[in-house]
């Protein structure tokens, strides 16, 4: 039977999300609440799956032998699923008071309901070519959210991300098709499918395959060279900036190289490979230059874009050590993280909606004005600066204890390169957050009057994250604890 | 017991959020709440140090697991329960004095919420039993410290803070790597046990990054910068407090990895020797130079940390029977503290008044003013080490270890790890020395302040009838914390905080007053008058004689000035203009001397590192530039070259290649013809266009052509007639 719900959880946003602009609303606020109940319902359904669901596998449809769309519950998928349906029902709710003055509403929900679907579809999928067809699907459905304000950036941005995205799937592709090849199945399994039998001396081939393929997944998760799409993206309306491309659709590229590494190719074929240097490379430069830019970026959205784009190299950086360590600092940096720049971003949107201005120098005294949104943002930057008491430093703990446990020359590299980028986080985060509180001594607050915080729909969303962000960083024991369970430390 | 640990720290943390409410309404009772709070406090500490003296001095350990990770736990033993007492102390004198201090200031609720924080986050440092704690609490102090610092949002202050977060952040970030190895290494970050789990290991590493962290907190050279900038911006309690005691978390560090990691290793101890005698000269050196008063007091703070360095490396040099280094490292850490917090709270009386702190123009400040005269010395002669003051014990007792090391050295020179007996003799002169211009800055400022008279005499006389200088509440407590100065229960005190360094057993009792241990004390002072007369009288002092150069540089400003003065910098930097045109005015007319910073320029090491840094994030960013358009670089050139669209973008108005061509040439030779043959009768016809209508033309007339019947007739006619040719050719053959 539970099978049929995690059919359900993914039918049920995109049915409902196709319906929105055809469903006869008599008001907006019909409308929101529908919304929101079908966010709730689909919540609640994924919780029930993920606290007592099966781990079989369910086929839906066959194509050729075994190549089938099919689901199954891991804990990596639990982790995934309960992240993504955790922060959806908050985001839509954010995204009622944010999207009020603007056109085409009911497009943007449809797409963006859909978009949930479809993410959870990624989290269940049990086997690569599953996965990769609702990667696909998720590209697609998010460049129209990317395309929303139709203007001149907007077109050119949705462009350059489909360029990208749909690029770097067909590299995966080239993996995906080896996999199925060389393995024995195409199904997930921790510890890899390779068929060693078949491969004989074909091993390089297969590690520059998994280079490809890793490069392919990378693009969404926007490593260095192929990040430059995800500031651009920033150009879509901040619910989908904050939720898709700092959470869902960049951590689904995460997803999916964790998938890749740890369940398809295996560590232990990767491990102490040339290929496993460059990955690691790849990863430690992206965490400095995204920091870089984000240093140079003045337009709050576009700086925490780039901040992204530093943060999930810390997640690849997890990966690339391949040792069930750096899995679990992996998984814990692809949660907190999630966490505190969705609030980061939400924040962002709400002090650019509040007072139409977008840089950072423009923040000057705000601070006292939206106390409530830009406490918030102090908590968000200070947690990604990794301070202690906040979930940031939780997994940066974890992620460096893990590099130097995993005794590779290269990852002790990778402990300076966090910790510079953490220099580097303080100096583009706390900027800003100055800014707001400490502006010059003869500030002249009379220009700001009439600006306060947004209304509670956008408030909630924050204090919550806000509240989460101190929690996890305080008591993340149990969390810690499951996720050593889903790498297999015992 | 542990109910006590947790209310030391968790309780002010509690209660800055509630004071932060309460101040949000009534700012009076919020004044009254914290004052309250930090007395409690106190007594709090009091009690733990009660508990642990009435409990026969055993050490206490309580954890709270499954917090933030690997859980904190803390600990009580002698060194610790001192230092929490003294904190709290610290906190509560600075307390009383803020509510008179900051009656006039804006934002002060933000500044007592941070203070409060900061309160407990310090007490946890001191209270911590692994490193892991200590980092944490760490962290939390140098962030909620922040605030103080920017407390006054003016320019100045924000720079300061800014320099202040840096090496904040960075020594934090250096000291979790740090971390991060020790704990690869030892497997523990339990300060108890780290002795045992790092025998026989290579922790050199770990132990640099850690004193890195540390040492930056403490404001050991070269991470000093922060010190002298901070200070003198921050409001005056919070400079007392972070110049006693915030530093002092700096120096728990440095004592953890000295006498926790590294008992007694020889290579570690010089480093921190050598670190010791840098930090100890250069600081004493800037403060005499400074002329301002809470920049020499800061300046200070970074030259007596010095000193405790170097008692920190003596005990370890001189292995086992290292008694007068352990006593005096304690007794000077305690005694700076309680010394900083006078003299700073006095230049927060002064500051108070006047809203200036430059010794020329607080000149005079403090004549006929006996109580604040009276405060200020009881801080100076301590730190100036006088005998019959708490310093003097201190500092003698540093001197006794290096004369002690200096002598084993000679006996046995193979002993020797690095220094060898003569360069310990060098280092002995040096601290002598350096404990002169302790003497010679502290008569500095005294002699300007409470001596001469100001340069001009209306002000001197506004100053002079100053009485209500400060409340009767911030008299009291001052004096009363000034009273504990002069102490002769130094040996107690440190009976109590010599076990965290490894030394158990009651210390054998000195002969404080014997001409031996005089006779250091006594050099020190005699070269701090000499240097007094020479340098700060007389090079650092300038006459004012140069008065045209002057009035010409002070007009050449105010034009300057007026240029700029729409802007409200400008309208600002005009009044401090006209201000000091009116001081030079004064001096011309009176005459004497003035107070001038003697200290180059170019020496300013914010300066140099700020320089770096900014060159740094600029190669970065043209770097980073360039690496971003990679990908697109690509894209663009793919579009451009074998993904071009069919563009109409080259296509011709009219005609076709060939007539375009050959229209230019026309064009041209017919250009070439008008200027040279044709002068008379230039000819205006354009080629390109003409050959393009002819081109259209026969293209029409050939269309015509080619659709008509005759013209299909005549191809049928063609075709028939080669058929025929080629039938006939074929008959021939």
């Amino acid at each position: 039977m539970s099978e049929y719900w995690i059919l359900a959880t993914i039918l049920l946003p995109i049915i409902g999300g196709i319906l929105t602009p055809l469903l006869p609303f008599k008001n907006r606020k019909t409308m929101a609440w529908y919304l929101e109940a079908i966010m709730l319902t689909t919540t609640a359904i994924v919780w029930k799956l993920l606290l007592n669901g099966t781990t079989e596998v369910f086929h839906i449809i066959h194509f050729v032998e075994d190549l089938s769309i099919s689901f199954k519950i891991d804990g990596m998928s639990m982790v995934f699923a309960g992240l993504v349906s955790l922060l959806w029902p908050l985001a839509v709710l954010y995204s009622f008071e944010y999207m009020e003055h603007e056109e085409r509403e009911r497009i943007f929900f449809m797409f963006y309901s859909t978009t949930y679907g479809i993410t959870l579809g990624i989290a269940f999928a049990s086997d690569l070519l599953s996965m990769y067809f609702f990667y696909e699907l998720l590209t697609l459905s998010t460049v129209p959210l990317v395309l929303h304000t139709l203007k001149r950036e907007a077109v050119l941005a949705s462009r350059k991300y489909l360029y990208y995205s749909i690029g770097g799937a067909a590299f995966a592709m080239i993996g995906l098709v080896f996999v199925i090849i060389y393995g024995v199945t195409c199904e997930f399994q921790m510890g890899g499918v390779l068929n060693t039998a078949l491969i004989g001396d074909k091993k390089n081939l297969l590690l520059w395959v998994y280079l490809l393929a890793f490069l392919g997944f990378g693009v969404k998760a926007a490593i260095w060279p192929m990040s430059s799409w995800l500031p651009d993206a920033g150009v879509a309306p901040t619910p989908v900036t904050a939720l898709l491309h700092a959470v869902a659709v960049v951590k689904a590229g995460v997803f999916a190289m964790i998938r890749l590494t740890y369940y398809s190719f295996g560590t232990s074929f990767l491990q102490g490979t040339w290929v496993q240097n460059v990955v690691m490379g790849f990863a430690m430069f992206t965490i400095l230059y995204g920091c870089s830019m984000a240093l140079k970026e003045t337009h709050i959205k576009r700086r925490l874009a780039w901040s992204t784009v530093s943060n999930l190299s810390y997640v690849i950086f997890g990966i690339s050590m391949m040792t069930p360590l750096g899995l679990m600092g992996a998984l814990c940096h692809l949660v907190c993280h999630a966490v505190m720049k969705i609030n980061a971003f939400f924040c962002a949107g709400a002090f650019m909606q509040q007072t139409g201005k977008s840089h950072i120098y423009e923040m000057d005294g705000l601070g006292k004005k939206m106390p409530v949104v830009f406490g918030c943002f102090t908590i968000s930057a200070l947690g990604l600066m990794g301070v202690p008491g906040l979930a940031g430093f939780i997994s940066k703990w974890n992620l460096a204890n893990a590099a130097v446990e995993s005794m590779h020359v290269q990852a002790y590299f990778g402990v300076i390169c966090l910790l510079a980028s953490a220099l580097l986080t303080a100096l583009y985060m706390m900027n800003a957050v100055v800014r707001a509180f400490f502006p010059k001594r003869d500030f002249d607050y009379s220009s700001l009057s009439g600006v306060t915080d947004p209304g509670w729909k956008m408030c909630l969303p924050l204090l919550v994250f806000s509240a989460s962000i101190v929690a996890l960083g305080l008591f993340s024991g149990l969390l810690v604890e499951f996720f050593r369970d889903v790498a297999g430390i015992y | 017991m542990s109910y006590l640990i947790y209310g030391l720290i968790f309780l002010p943390m509690a209660g800055a959020l509630l004071s932060y409410m309460l101040g949000r309404k009534y700012k009076k009772y919020r004044d009254y709440f914290v004052s309250g709070l930090a007395v409690l406090e106190f007594v709090l500490a009091a009690v733990l140090l009660f508990q642990y003296v009435a409990g026969a001095e055993k050490t206490y350990m309580t954890r709270l697991s499954d917090i933030c990770g690997m859980g904190f736990s803390f600990t009580v033993d002698g060194f610790r329960a001192v230092y929490v007492c003294i904190a709290a102390f610290m906190w509560m004198v600075t307390s009383l004095f803020s509510m008179e201090y900051f009656e006039h200031y804006r934002n002060r609720n933000r500044y007592y919420l941070f203070q409060l924080i900061t309160l407990g986050a310090t007490e946890a440092i001191f209270l911590s039993a692994d490193l892991y704690t200590t980092f944490v609490f760490f962290e939390a102090m140098s962030f909620a410290s922040y605030v103080w610092v920017a407390q006054d949002e003016r320019r100045e202050s924000l720079r300061a803070a800014a320099i202040y977060l840096a090496v904040a952040v960075t020594g934090g970030l250096v000291m979790l790597m740090g971390l991060f190895l020790l704990y690869h290494q030892a497997g523990t970050l339990e300060i108890g046990a780290l002795y045992e789990a790092c025998r026989g290991k290579n922790v050199y590493a770990a132990a640099a990054c850690l004193l890195f962290g540390f040492g930056a907190k403490a404001g050991v050279f070269p991470l000093h910068i922060w010190l002298p900038k901070a200070h003198p911006v921050a409001p005056a309690p919070a400079s007392a407090l972070l110049s006693g005691i915030l530093t002092k978390t700096g120096i728990f560090g440095v004592l953890v990895i000295s006498c926790k990691i590294f008992p007694h290793d020889g290579i570690w101890e010089t480093v921190i020797l050598a670190f010791g005698v840098a930090t100890m000269v250069i600081g004493a050196v800037l403060a005499l130079f400074s002329i301002d008063f809470k920049r020499t007091l800061a300046c200070s703070s970074v030259s007596q940390i010095g000193f405790i360095m170097i008692g920190i490396g003596m005990q370890g040099l001189l292995g086992e029977s290292n008694m007068f280094a352990v006593r005096g490292t304690f007794l000077h850490m305690v005694n700076h503290s309680l010394f900083k917090l006078v003299l700073f709270l006095v230049a927060g009386v002064i500051y108070r008044n006047l809203h200036k702190l430059n010794l020329n123009e607080i000149r005079g400040f403090g004549r006929k003013k006996p109580l604040l005269a009276f405060i200020y010395l009881m801080g100076a002669l301590g730190i100036g080490g006088m005998p019959l003051f708490s310093g003097y014990v201190s500092k003698t007792l540093l001197h006794e270890s290096i004369v002690e090391y200096a002598e084993r050295l000679r006996e046995a020179p193979a002993s020797a790890v690095f220094f060898s007996a003569g360069q310990m003799k060098v280092i002995e002169w040096v601290f002598l020395i350096s404990g002169g211009l302790t003497v010679a800055y502290m008569t500095k400022l005294f002699i300007a302040v409470f001596v001469e008279k100001n340069k001009d005499p209306a002000l001197q006389e506004a100053y002079d009838a100053q009485k209500k200088y400060m409340t009767p509440l911030s008299g009291g407590v001052l004096l009363a914390a000034s009273l504990l100065l002069p102490g002769m229960t130094m040996d107690k005190l440190a009976n109590l905080g010599q076990g965290f360094m490894g030394l158990a057993g009651a210390g054998e009792s000195v002969y404080w007053f014997s001409f031996d241990h005089l006779k250091g004390s006594l050099i020190s002072i005699a070269i701090g008058a000499l240097l007094y007369l020479v340098l700060g009288r007389g090079w650092m002092m300038r006459q004012v004689n140069a008065e045209e150069k002057e009035i010409a540089c002070a007009e050449g400003n105010l034009q300057k000035l007026q240029a700029g003065k729409n802007s409200a910098d400008g309208k600002r930097a005009l009044q401090e203009g006209k201000v000091g045109i009116v001081s030079a005015f004064l001096k011309l007319r009176s005459g004497g001397t003035v107070y001038v910073d003697r200290w180059p320029k170019f020496l300013d090491l914010c300066k140099i590192s700020g320089a770096v840094g900014k060159l740094l994030i600029k190669v970065g960013g043209v770097a980073a530039g360039l690496l971003d358009t990679f990908v697109d670089t690509w894209v663009v050139i793919l579009r451009k070259t074998v993904y071009r669209d069919y563009s109409k973008m080259g296509e011709l108005k009219e005609g076709n290649g060939f007539t375009y061509v050959l229209g230019s040439i026309a064009n041209f030779v017919c250009r070439f013809m008008n200027r040279t043959f044709w002068r008379r009768h230039p000819r205006k016809t354009d080629y390109r266009h003409k050959l393009a209508l002819e081109y259209w033309r026969i293209r029409e007339t050939n269309y015509l052509i080619t659709r008509s019947l005759s013209y299909g007739l005549i191809l049928f006619s063609i075709g028939l007639c080669a058929t025929l040719i080629y039938l006939l050719i074929g008959a021939v053959r």
